[in-house]
């Protein structure tokens, strides 16, 4: 049975809306309807954590929400974490460690960090190793992501942002 | 709007039913989103209980103070829950109505001699922890009714809990979960002993023999490891993708050693 239902997002600042199937995941939503395919699916299981966005400012897997469960709701995507042109210190942090080989995993690990970081900047290792169990990266590029979040947690702090 | 209409279900945190509905393992023609219901989502002291909303997420109750000065063992439960984004979004009533007996809450919560407030069309009703759980995912929740609260009792001085799980990778359902709840007298003598086992049955369980062992003695470590040896008395746990059964049976009476001495760790560590 199709229904429809109409979804109202306000997506890295901008307001969005569409109608879509009331079936429809978020993760569809956000990469299908509005075009925004730096949040990836990578099991659609809710294992890898590379549909990973933030929802309301905690990081959610969006394919384990329903679009319109996101009605009414603020949603931050990686498409809106740099700002002006400029990456993030998170990003940097990422790009200088080489925290990345394929890069699938990315989008949702830099949720994930940005997450870690606003709750507790300066995390230890195994701070680190549980804040982002949630992300799985299969090319096994663990250790120069454990070494991007604590560059990352340097840069923040410097900053104070 | 439950009883209304057909095959209708309440969508709490939505992580372990849509993936149920991905696998076609469920398949409700309506759903009923309830995350809205901002009313459902708190943790208060209320009368010598903690009460927890059933829309409350884990995430929550393992940041909470309350949770994690009054009932640490619902606190560790909560955090040892899959990943971050998971116990953003899942909730304590999501958990227990699922009743996973892998799940951490649904074995943290009979240690912890939980009620559960249900409403339906008839009303409220209370349902203690004890009558919750029937079977494999089965409760004693009934048609068009839905989990609204759930309250757990104060523990009086000199009490101390603990919850430890072991899994295949990290915070995964348990191959054996063990939530132990301990009080103890002026004297040090352990009054009341609550053990439950969770991955090993059908539903959570008490570990009885455990628990007679504990009451009313004074604990030191080879009782704890006497005690801990019965605890897989009479169970008799599966084979699955997880664990094998014999494996299951050893690792439980590990784990309820470790979890009972962390208890009692905590009590003295209070004082």
């Amino acid at each position: 049975m199709r229904q429809e239902v109409a979804v109202k997002v306000t997506v890295n600042g901008e307001a969005r809306e569409r109608r879509v199937e009331s079936r429809m995941l978020l993760v569809d939503f956000l990469r299908d309807e509005l075009g925004l395919t730096g949040t990836h699916i990578g099991c659609d299981t809710g294992h890898c954590g590379a549909c990973t966005v933030m929802l309301n400012g905690v990081p959610v897997k969006s394919c384990l929400l329903l679009a319109a469960q996101a009605n009414n709701s603020n949603v931050e995507t990686i498409e809106g974490v740099a700002r002006n042109g400029k990456l993030h210190p998170v990003q940097e942090a990422f790009l200088e460690e080489n925290a990345l080989q394929c890069g699938f995993c990315t989008p949702g690990m830099i949720l994930s960090t940005l997450f870690l970081l606003r709750r507790n900047p300066n995390p230890s290792d195994l701070e680190i190793r549980n804040g982002i169990e949630g992300n799985l990266c299969r090319c096994t590029g663990y250790l120069n992501i454990l070494k991007a979040v604590k560059t990352a947690a340097a840069k923040m702090s410097q900053k104070g942002r | 709007m439950l009883s209304s209409k057909e095959e209708a279900k309440i969508l709490a945190g939505g992580q372990s039913l849509l993936s149920l509905m991905k696998l076609r393992l469920a398949a409700p023609k309506t759903l009923i989103d309830i995350n809205g219901i901002a009313e459902l989502s708190h943790i208060a002291e209320k009368d010598g209980s903690i009460v927890i909303g059933s829309m409350t997420r884990h995430d929550q109750l393992a940041e909470s103070v309350i949770i994690r000065t009054k009932v640490p063992l619902l606190a560790d439960a909560a955090s040892l829950i899959a990943d971050q984004q998971v116990r953003n979004r899942g909730t304590i009533g999501g958990s227990l109505v699922h009743a996973d007996s892998g799940a951490d809450l649904p074995t943290a919560c009979k240690a912890l001699g939980a009620n559960l407030t249900a409403v339906g069309p008839g009303g409220p009703r209370s349902i203690a922890v004890e009558d919750f759980f029937r079977d494999y995912f089965t409760t004693s929740l009934e048609a068009g009714e839905i989990v609204t609260e759930i309250r757990i009792p104060i523990p009086p001085p000199r009490s101390g809990g603990s919850h430890l799980k072991l899994t295949k990778g990290h915070n995964d359902f348990a191959i054996v979960a063990v939530a132990a709840q301990l009080s103890f007298n002026d004297e040090f003598v352990c009054r009341k002993a609550e053990v439950v086992l969770g991955g090993v049955a059908s539903t959570p369980v008490h570990a009885r023999e455990t628990e007679r062992s504990l009451t009313n003695r004074e604990l030191d470590h080879n009782l704890i490891g006497d005690a801990a040896r019965k605890a897989a008395e009479g169970l008799n746990p599966g084979t699955d993708v997880r664990a094998s059964a014999e494996y299951r049976i050893k690792m439980t009476r590990t784990l309820t050693s470790r979890a009972i001495q962390l208890a009692v760790q905590r009590i003295h560590g209070s004082h």
